[in-house]
């Protein structure tokens, strides 16, 4: 039994019972009434014996009745508490997941509220720190909300209210979950001595929490014992039918026509017939119908295929727009029904590629669809560059083969060879024999190409700046990197092709290919490519110190501002739909955010989790009460008393 | 005592008995359980022998004696002298003490009206059989007195009295009952109207109403509201003569302690005086005057 507030008790029964027990003896205000003579009521009164103050409060119920009514009061006051666990306090580590599947509303209302509610039941029933026993202090937790991104709700705290509060603070998004970030950051506040855990030893191990759906990206990737993990499992159905990919592209052949492919998921385990529904600016353009397979059924080790069907729409239209398909499916989840994508005029790339002479790198740029390619030499390029004195440049993309330039103007680069100056990168010594050892493949510039076997005989170690973006990276350097300054990009491959074997490989073509469009698409004013939820959103191309504004589904209207740099970061897209980037004096730009992910629209509850080979078998049952606040009761107990009061006191007064 | 307006008491002897209660009164009369000694020469037998028809004794003549008296028939056999003795009828004196103070007053219909309607048709009933009546109201003493009322002529005079006296001031019964037995007004028929809620007892003042030879009857008038007390809550009762105060709570409990209080009281009032020779009558203030005259007072023989 432990107390909650047990000196506002004390203090209220210091006050209240003395009052009580004064009011008895003092007398009521009485109405006066007039009779013949009050020998007799005296004789009466006489006999009942009231003159007495003891035996008046001996014998009378009421009173008792009225003071056992009173304790009750004062003891809920104190609001006890009825613990049943044992054992000494612990540390707790609350992870709610809050990613795309946690809007799904099989539970009724949604999935994140019930982990909430759970969670709030089970901050509830931790042990407080009790008043009586000096010394022992309480259970803690600490919340951490998780998505794409881990996030602290709330440091380690006996705090109950605050917990609470902090639970409460968790809104949904729409991201995907990563859960060993989470786990790291909670490992590492676990570690840390706080302010309020007193002499509690930083060593004893925290218990994760984890309320989830069970639908984590990186699931593999965590190592957690399987005891320092309770798993409750959120949600009940799994029927969902998801858009988990999505493409609007302009044809190679005539601009003017869009091509739209997509892929619907079915994850429940019937087959669903439905419509699938394309707009063009909010109009709807076609609908088309659908019947998706059932997912495949599961075995030991897998849940089981997704049902797919791929569907495409085709339409004419030569502006920019914004593209949706919707299915009109009412499933559990609806994140996921539709996806997005922005598409832009036909835009005929402009590329100059200055070279000393490089047949090879210019029959590869020739091999892409560039409406206008043009070849100079370092000396045109330098007296053209010096004229346009660090403005924007005229092409889309300069290509710089081996050659260190003098004069950068404005624009998007693909330097081979030394880097240049005034980038914050600096050749550090050449390198012999190189071969890549990892490359990122699913950024867009290094989309299909496999640099596997690429060998380079001779190249330049660089020393980048920390925040450049290395795409590739040889044995000893980075073979590939990306750098921002100046309002410029520049795609840093630190070696001439001619001394690698690059120019046997498909891959170069592709490589310049993907280069190209990226940087074409990164630079051009207006252009934006998809997002997936949680992906930074990244604008370049502004003076510094622009001023711009951010709308989208889950906020109105933020104001950013362009950095040092020129790029307008904004990192906090987490809800599916269309955003809006306007800054002064230009046309909006827009930006579609997409779930597209197969994993977080696959809503089926887990009853269990493999972390590193270990299963953790989800808690049974809802999160139930341990300790009981005895207040309710003993409220309870005072209505009843009262109502027996009542009753007595009618029959006693009853003539 | 007063003077008395006989053109406006007439009227006001109407107030305390109707036409009816009158007329069904003028057939009773007034008994006495005991045989008692009057002043003037009247229609009761009285312990006195004197002239009249009913023979008593007879006694041995002296010389002086009437010899109208003398029992021939005697001396004829005897040849010794007797006188004979007869029982003189003398008339019969009635005693109403009444109470009027300010207890009176209380009850819905109030014990004033009562008692005073009840002590008219007593006295009514005496003055048309041509008895002596004293009437005496009390509080704090006596109050009020007329005396020697005799005849339908002094009707107006005796509801003179009777409405005049208000009830007011405290009553002290023992004081009222001294200075009616010193007043020297004979023996006779005694009927004490009060409700004999008097804070200092009731004995004191019946013994010595008992002392002076009297055939006493006790009529206690209580009104409705003593006899059922109908009120509840939180109260802070009021003696309406001395202002005392008694703080109640009113319970089921404390009414039964209460009304067992009451029944005590008339119980030992009535037992005072049954062992005393005494009778004792409970009148509800509620009740008719007329059906406790024309029945219950003519059972207990008060009345015939």
């Amino acid at each position: 039994m432990e107390w909650l507030t047990p000196l506002i008790a004390v203090y209220a029964a210091a006050i209240v019972l003395p009052l009580f027990v004064l009011l008895y003896f003092l007398k009521l205000r009485r109405r006066e009434q007039i009779i013949s003579s009050t020998l007799l009521w005296k004789r009466a009164v006489q006999d009942l014996q009231v003159n007495a103050p003891f035996q008046r409060i001996r014998r009378n119920i009421l009173f008792f009745l009225q003071l056992l009514m009173f304790l009750a009061m004062l003891v809920a006051i104190a609001q006890p508490v009825l613990s049943l666990i044992g054992g000494p306090s612990r540390r707790y580590v609350i992870l709610i997941d809050r990613s795309a599947s946690m809007n799904a509303t099989d539970t009724g209302t949604n999935r994140l509220d019930e982990a909430k509610k759970e969670a709030k039941t089970f901050v509830e029933s931790m042990r407080d720190s009790s008043f009586f026993s000096v010394g022992e202090s309480g259970d803690q937790a600490m919340v951490i909300a998780f998505d794409n991104r881990p996030k602290v709700m709330c440091s380690f705290t006996s705090n109950k209210r605050q917990l609470i509060a902090a639970i409460d603070m968790i809104t949904a998004t729409d991201g995907r979950s990563f859960l060993a970030e989470a786990v790291t950051v909670a490992k590492a506040f676990a570690q840390s001595v706080t302010t309020e855990a007193n002499n509690r030893s930083a060593e004893e191990p925290g218990k994760l929490l984890l309320f989830s759906d069970g639908c984590i990206e990186d699931i593999d990737d965590i190592a957690v014992g399987k005891e320092e993990l309770s798993f409750y499992s959120i949600g009940k159905s799994g029927e969902n039918v998801a858009v988990t990919a999505m493409k609007a592209r302009r044809s190679y052949e005539t601009p003017e026509k869009v091509e739209i492919f997509a892929t619907l998921s079915n994850f429940s385990k019937q087959e669903i017939s439905t419509d699938v529904q394309l707009s063009l600016n909010g109009n709807v353009q076609a609908v088309k119908a659908v019947r998706i397979p059932p997912r495949e059924a599961a075995d030991a080790n897998n849940k089981g295929r997704a049902g797919n069907v791929a569907i495409d729409f085709s339409l004419s239209y030569g502006e920019r727009g914004v593209i949706e398909v919707r299915h009109l499916y009412k499933d559990k989840l609806a994140t996921d029904d539709a996806s997005w994508s922005v598409i832009f005029p036909p835009q005929k790339l402009s590329v100059l590629l200055v070279t000393g002479g490089n047949a090879i790198l210019e029959s590869a740029l020739r091999a892409c669809p560039i409406a206008n390619l043009k070849v100079s030499n370092p000396g045109e390029y330098e007296s053209a560059a010096k004229a346009l004195a660090g403005a924007q440049q005229a092409y889309d993309v300069i290509i710089i083969d081996n050659y260190i330039p003098q004069n950068l103007g404005r624009g998007r680069y693909i330097i081979f060879g030394r880097p240049p100056g005034g980038i914050d990168v600096t050749a550090a010594e050449e390198l012999k024999d190189q071969v890549i050892i990892d490359w990122r493949a699913r950024h867009p510039v290094l989309n299909y190409v496999n640099l596997e076997n690429l060998f380079a005989a001779q190249c330049i170690k660089m020393n980048l700046p920390r925040d450049s973006e290395v795409l590739a990276e040889f044995n000893e350097g980075a073979a590939m990197a990306m750098v921002r300054r100046n309002a410029s990009i520049y795609l840093l491959v630190p070696f001439d092709i001619l001394q690698t074997n690059w120019p046997f490989d498909s891959g170069l073509v592709l490589f310049c290919y993907n280069a190209v469009e990226f940087l074409a698409e990164e630079g051009a004013t207006g252009r934006i490519s998809e997002l997936q939820t949680g992906q930074a959103l990244i604008v370049d191309g502004f003076t510094p110190e622009t001023e711009a504004k951010i709308s989208g589904p889950s906020l109105d209207e933020k104001e950013v501002k362009a950095g040092s740099s020129g790029s307008i970061i904004f990192d906090s897209v987490d809800r599916v739909g269309i955003y809006s980037l306007n800054a002064s004096g230009q046309v909006p730009r827009y930006f579609a955010v997409n779930l597209l992910d197969n994993r977080e629209s696959d809503i089926e509850a887990v009853g269990e989790i493999s972390l590193s080979g270990e299963v953790v078998k989800a808690q049974q049952g809802d999160v139930r009460r341990a300790n009981f606040p005895a207040w309710p009761f003993l409220t309870g107990i005072v209505l009843c008393i009262a109502i027996l009061e009542w009753l007595i006191y009618n029959m006693k007064v009853r003539i | 005592m007063g003077k008395i307006d006989k053109q406006t008491s007439g009227r006001r002897l109407t107030e305390l008995l109707d036409a009816n209660f009158m007329a069904r009164l003028d057939s009773l009369d007034i008994l006495s359980r005991k045989i008692l000694t009057g002043k003037l020469h009247g229609e009761r037998r009285s312990k006195r022998r004197g002239q009249s028809v009913e023979f008593a004794d007879h006694r041995a003549y002296v010389a002086g004696d009437d010899l109208r008296f003398v029992d021939w028939n005697i001396y004829g056999r005897l040849e010794q002298l007797f006188l004979k003795l007869f029982l003189e009828e003398q008339d019969l004196t009635v005693h109403l003490v009444v109470d009027t103070s300010s207890s009176m007053s209380f009850g819905e219909p109030s014990k004033e009206i009562f008692i005073k309607k009840l002590a008219a048709a007593l006295a009514y009933v005496s003055l048309v059989n041509n008895n002596r009546v004293n009437i005496s109201c009390f509080s704090d003493g006596v109050t009020g007195q007329v005396s020697n009322m005799r005849g339908r002529n002094y009707l107006a005079a005796m509801a003179e009295l009777l409405l005049k006296s208000e009830p007011e001031g405290q009553s002290n019964f023992e004081k009222a009952c001294r200075q009616i037995v010193t007043s020297r007004i004979g023996t006779g028929v005694m009927v004490v109207l009060s409700d004999f809620l008097f804070k200092e007892g009731f004995d004191a003042g019946l013994r010595r109403l008992l002392g002076g030879n009297y055939d006493l009857y006790v009529i206690q008038a209580l009104s409705p509201e003593e006899l059922e007390p109908k009120i509840s809550g939180d109260l802070k009762l009021v003696d309406v003569e001395d202002f005392d105060t008694a703080e109640i709570t009113i319970s089921a409990a404390l009414l039964k302690f209460y009304k067992r209080n009451l029944s005590a009281y008339c119980n030992e009032l009535k037992d005072f005086c049954s062992r005393r020779g005494a009778a004792y009558v409970l009148a509800n203030s509620s009740d008719s005057v007329e059906s406790l005259v024309l029945n219950y007072l003519r059972r207990i023989r008060l009345l015939r």
